[in-house]
């Protein structure tokens, strides 16, 4: 016995000769990286553009942050809420069935390969041209960034669905078979209660990343607070800037705990 | 009455479950099943309500040839005994008294179950069955901040509100601690004195099963061994049961 | 909740044995009314229209086509943008890494005893992690000029905040037992920290790391549309062109190199934990 251990405690390799491989393999990985650091120009321009971002942030266009109109902070900030939600949304209605035949509790084994290839593939096309895409199909607008945002969102919620599905516990649908339920009974209240409150925490941790998604989707013309931000930007407005960033700031912060609050208590009541 | 007459039960990978068995069970009854682990307890009560099928003899309760129940009529059936399984097999995040609701589902016009209305008196019901274990102000609490033993006891109020005339439990207090196991075994012994509901309970520990039974079955490789009163249970009738053997194919 | 509670009655049981109950009047409509409210509003805003999205989807259908079959060739223009993709999100994750640790134990309440540093150097991560990384990245182009260390500073301060948070509040549950013992026996508290606090977050910190550095690759890619460099620059273009092939070889490109630091990444992460 006491020798098996040993044997095993020599085979692990000293810890200094694992770090020393690890930080020197970390250092070649750096040096192989150190083109990152190119195209670096940081002029006195870009230095009095910081400068004036900065000013901006604390002398915000106090018109546009407090505005009630059309362009106001306000209404930007409902029109990216409102594209955070209804692209969770859209995104789970997509999401539900694409969980369940990717469950491997549910469906054989090749099947769920398969499914789970098309959503890695789903999720690793970038928002931005999912973006593009939807435009040609809705027009530049809001409207593109619900979809774009539904489609961006389906990898991750069907990931984490699919883990809810298969923790599901088997032994309340005996339960129920044992005290005579039919079929629908056993997937209305055997089923549905157990991945109802899951499901719902995981859409409210969504819409706060769709929240910071649909920030940037202004970038290609769907929609959000990101738009009127890009125009101030190479219009040199700085105190639009600094409204719009501040409000883009509280607006993630505030939706950050309160969604905290709420899967909190969703989970545990 | 629940009637044994050569009954049998092989699994599909060949291993016998149950070998020959032969018995009687009168109505409000307070059966202990004891036995070594893999000696049939489960497969003896699961035969009953039919989550397990026999393939020999016949099991006949209240004149009924069970085995020959198929869709409905064997739901109907399952509605008349009620099964605890050692998992509380709650939801753990609804209200208590959803979860004890859920069993009388079965019996609900299809509409009323597709949206989860439940009528007054379903929900008096379900309360009174969750009075009966003393669970009555817990009944709007999520489930999942009760204490095991709780948990069991609402599970008991789930199959109580159903109303069925035998109660069938499979190690329902093998999760728990003695004493609260003791206040579950009570809640048995009170319904079953208050109700006149058969029950049968699968007890690993033989000292529950030796204090609240008035009969008592003992198992080993799926044969029954022992039947007969309590008083009958001898120190050579345990080693017999528990011998090391007795789990031998 | 309260005035909802009064508005509406809660119901009352009597059991057959005289006890009554009350519960509170079900919370589902109003759940419900918000949630229609919510949708309502937010289709008003977005313009949201089901028959439209069903008449044109044909269009995404149509792009998603073309970009059939990848345009193999293509690859020799891409490796080089996707490789420095890669290169921007190492970079950036491993310095923003490394900042991080020193703001994790100063935003650790049990290592920093200081309600004041605490709090200040949390706001910072706050702030820095709110900003969208993209948003960041905009921003970095107008003050250090197109390229690619703009998307390394986005990049940078995206790591830099969220395993700051990560690891800070990882610190804080840490066993102190040890921390204490040492500091006790007049050890100072870097000492003690790097021998008690440090080995036993060295894992947690690592795994994030990776964590990010895996989520940067995915996020850099994009970084190139507001000219911060790396493969989304080329995306962009062909795009802009219609050459929905080559469209395609970018994203097949994308994909392959993400499935594989994925599965490495993760590899190393389950040997870390
Ligand atoms: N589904 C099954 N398939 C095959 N064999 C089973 C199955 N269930 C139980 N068995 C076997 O039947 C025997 C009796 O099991 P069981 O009734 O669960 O015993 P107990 O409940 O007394 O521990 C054991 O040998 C067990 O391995
Ligand atoms: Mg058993």
């Amino acid at each position: 016995m006491n020798k098996k251990l040993e044997a095993v405690l020599s085979k692990e390799p000293s810890r200094r000769v694992q770090y020393s491989i690890t930080g020197a393999i970390l250092l070649i990985l750096l040096v192989a990286s150190s083109p990152a650091l190119g195209g670096a120009n940081m002029t006195s321009k870009g230095f009095e553009i910081g400068w004036n971002i900065l000013t901006g942030i604390f002398t915000p266009d106090t018109s546009l942050l407090f505005g009630l109109g059309d362009s106001g902070v306000a209404y930007l900030i409902l029109q990216t809420i409102a594209i955070a939600f209804l692209g969770t949304l859209v995104g789970a209605v997509i999401a539900v069935p694409l969980s369940f035949i990717s469950a491997t509790n549910i469906v054989p084994r090749p099947v769920v390969l398969v499914t789970r290839f098309i959503i890695m593939a789903i999720r690793t096309v970038p928002s931005l041209v999912y973006g593009l895409m939807f435009i040609r199909v809705t027009g530049p607008g809001p409207f593109a960034g619900v979809m774009t945002l539904a489609i961006v969102s389906i990898g991750m919620i069907s990931k984490l669905f699919i883990e809810t599905i298969e923790d599901l516990d088997t032994g309340i649908l005996e339960s129920l078979d044992a005290f005579g339920s039919t079929l629908f009974q056993k997937i209305r209240y055997g089923i549905l209660p157990q991945l109802g409150s899951d499901f719902i925490s995981i859409l409210v941790y969504r819409f706060d990343m769709n929240l910071r998604e649909a920030t940037i989707l202004g970038l290609v013309g769907a929609g959000g607070i990101g738009a009127p931000m890009i125009f101030a930007l190479s219009a040199y407005h700085w105190h639009q800037v600094g409204a719009i960033l501040i409000g883009l700031f509280l607006l993630v912060f505030i939706v950050e705990i309160l969604s905290d609050k709420l899967r909190q208590k969703i989970l545990h009541g | 009455m629940i009637k044994f007459e050569h009954v049998s039960k092989t699994y599909p990978n060949g291993v016998k479950g149950l070998q020959d068995i032969n018995l009687e069970i009168q109505d409000g009854e307070f059966i202990g099943i004891i036995g070594m682990s893999g000696a049939g307890k489960s497969t003896f009560i699961r035969t009953i309500n039919r989550l397990n099928d026999i393939t020999e003899g016949q099991l006949t309760v209240d004149g009924v040839e069970i085995s020959g129940l198929k869709g409905k009529s064997l739901r109907q059936y399952r509605r008349k005994v009620g099964m605890i399984f050692q998992s509380y097999n709650l939801v753990p995040r609804i209200s208590v008294i959803k979860n004890v609701l859920s069993s009388l589902v079965p019996d609900m016009p299809f509409i009323r179950v597709m949206f989860g209305l439940f009528s007054k008196e379903d929900k008096i019901k379900a309360l009174e069955a969750l009075d009966r274990v003393s669970m009555l102000d817990k009944a709007f609490v999520r489930t999942d901040q009760l204490s095991g033993g709780q948990q069991q006891r609402v599970s008991l109020a789930r199959t109580l509100a159903q109303n069925p005339s035998v109660l069938l439990a499979d190690e329902p207090v093998a999760a728990l601690d003695p004493v609260t196991a003791h206040e579950v075994m009570d809640d048995f012994r009170r319904i079953n004195e208050e109700l006149g509901q058969t029950v049968l309970i699968n007890i690993h520990h033989v000292d529950l099963a030796l204090e609240y039974s008035k009969r008592i079955i003992g198992i080993r490789s799926g044969k029954i061994v022992y039947d007969g009163p309590v008083a009958g249970i001898t120190k050579d009738m345990l080693d017999l049961i528990y011998s090391k053997d007795g789990a031998d194919k | 909740m309260k005035l909802y509670d009064k508005l509406f009655d809660a119901e009352q049981f009597t059991l057959t044995n005289g006890k009554t109950v009350s519960q509170k009047f079900t919370r589902t409509p109003l759940i419900i009314l918000f949630l229609l409210i919510g949708i309502a509003v937010s289709v008003w805003v977005t313009g949201f229209s089901l028959t439209m999205l069903v008449t044109n989807i044909a269009g995404f259908w149509h792009i998603f086509g073309s970009m059939f079959p990848p345009k193999l060739s293509y690859f020799l223009q891409v490796w080089r943008p996707l490789l420095m993709t890669i290169q921007m999100s190492f970079f950036g994750s491993f310095f923003g890494s490394l900042l991080a640790l020193p703001f994790a134990v100063l935003a650790a309440s049990n290592i920093t005893n200081n309600r004041g540093i605490n709090l200040v150097v949390r706001f910072i991560l706050t702030v820095v992690r709110t900003i969208p990384t993209l948003v960041s990245a905009l921003i970095a182009t107008y003050i250090f000029g197109l390229g690619t260390f703009a998307g390394t500073v986005a990049i940078f301060l995206f790591s830099f905040s969220f395993v700051g948070k990560q690891l800070f509040e990882y610190i804080e549950t840490v066993d102190m037992g040890a921390y204490e013992a040492l500091t006790a026996t007049g050890a100072n508290a870097p000492r003690a920290f790097v021998t008690t606090v440090f080995p036993q977050i060295l894992p947690t910190y690592l795994s994030t790391a990776l964590f990010a550095f895996e989520g940067n690759v995915r996020y850099a890619a994009i970084l190139g549309y507001v000219g911060a460099g790396g493969i989304g620059m080329i995306l962009n273009e062909k795009i802009g062109w219609r050459e929905f092939q080559s469209v395609g070889m970018i994203l097949l490109s994308i994909f392959v190199a993400v499935v594989i630091i994925e599965t490495v990444s993760q590899q190393l992460r389950k040997h870390l934990s």
